[in-house]
């Protein structure tokens, strides 16, 4: 199963783990972190570790912010690891798409769709179509 | 070339001074001085991939960057609101060193390690960092605690040093 990990400021990826599983039910292999109180350093050694203990084989990582620090952090983290995508942008609709089709496709596919699904999310509710 | 902002943050490049310090200055350089990062083509790529489009970015070690902040660079001398960024104080001390005028540093993030103290939530220090600092006032600088524009400016002097100092 491909792994996943939130990586946000403050409590944002939690609180949306949280959010998933209430949706889902109990989800494993999709963790949550933070930069919170970390140097950029102190982050990608985070993320170093969870690759090695959570997803040795790869996986997603979920940032918040293109332009933040867990951005640079999720990069630097991941140096050389293979079979690993880092996604911007995360919202509700890409952590269900993760969940919902980790099993089904390749990382590849996955990533994808994950990305397509999210921006579909992003939206005028009640616009014209 | 004249930094509009000269920051200690152990993030280097993020939010905070993309969008926090970037919408406020209208920077059209960031100047990350960083022996290793400059070092290493993955790093200084990483970082420089976060800079908005709009403005520029150069990754250089800290004595490239004293010369170029000493408008020794030719192709860096044109840019006139650099925002100036180094990891730690030591760097930023250098600089200094090296000749770069500075009248005020801005500390925005020292984030905790092992053996380092509170002095503000983003800002933890230990004996070396506050030897660090005293030199720097003692270059005429004014030293100020501020994560982004509008928020709270704590001053970094003798006195608050001290202070500081006697929680160690």
């Amino acid at each position: 199963m491909i792994q996943g990990l939130v990586l946000t400021h403050g409590a944002i990826g939690a609180e949306m783990v949280k959010v998933v599983e209430l949706i889902m039910g109990p989800v494993e292999g999709l963790r949550a972190d933070s930069n919170q109180g970390r140097s950029a350093r102190d982050t990608a050694s985070a993320v170093a570790t969870w690759l090695a203990d959570h997803a040795p084989d790869g996986g997603v990582i979920f940032i918040d912010d293109y332009g933040g620090s867990c951005a640079s952090a999720a990069c630097l983290g991941a140096e050389g690891a293979e079979n690993l995508a880092v996604i911007s942008g995360v919202n509700l609709a890409m952590l269900l798409t993760f969940v919902s089709w980790r099993e089904d496709l390749d990382k590849d596919e996955l990533v994808q769709r994950i990305v397509d699904k999210a921006r579909q999310a992003v939206t005028v509710v009640g616009a014209p179509r | 070339m004249n930094p509009v902002l000269a920051r200690i943050d152990d993030r280097f490049i993020h939010g905070q001074v993309t969008v926090g310090w970037g919408q406020k200055l209208q920077p059209d350089l960031i100047l990350l001085a960083n022996d290793e990062i400059a070092a290493d083509p993955w790093q200084a790529r990483v970082y420089a991939s976060t800079v908005p489009p709009s403005v520029a970015v150069a990754v250089l070690g800290v004595s490239d960057a004293a010369a170029a902040l000493r408008n020794e660079n030719a192709d860096l001398a044109h840019h006139e609101r650099v925002i100036l960024l180094t990891g730690n104080p030591g760097d930023m001390h250098a600089l200094l060193a090296q000749g770069v005028a500075l009248e005020r540093i801005n500390v925005g993030g020292m984030h905790f390690a092992s053996g380092k103290q509170e002095f503000l939530p983003s800002v933890y220090v230990d004996r070396d960092d506050l030897a660090v600092f005293r030199t720097m006032l003692r270059h005429g600088v004014r030293l100020s605690a501020q994560a982004v524009p509008g928020g709270r400016e704590v001053q970094m002097d003798d006195g608050a040093l001290a202070a500081m100092e006697a929680r160690l």
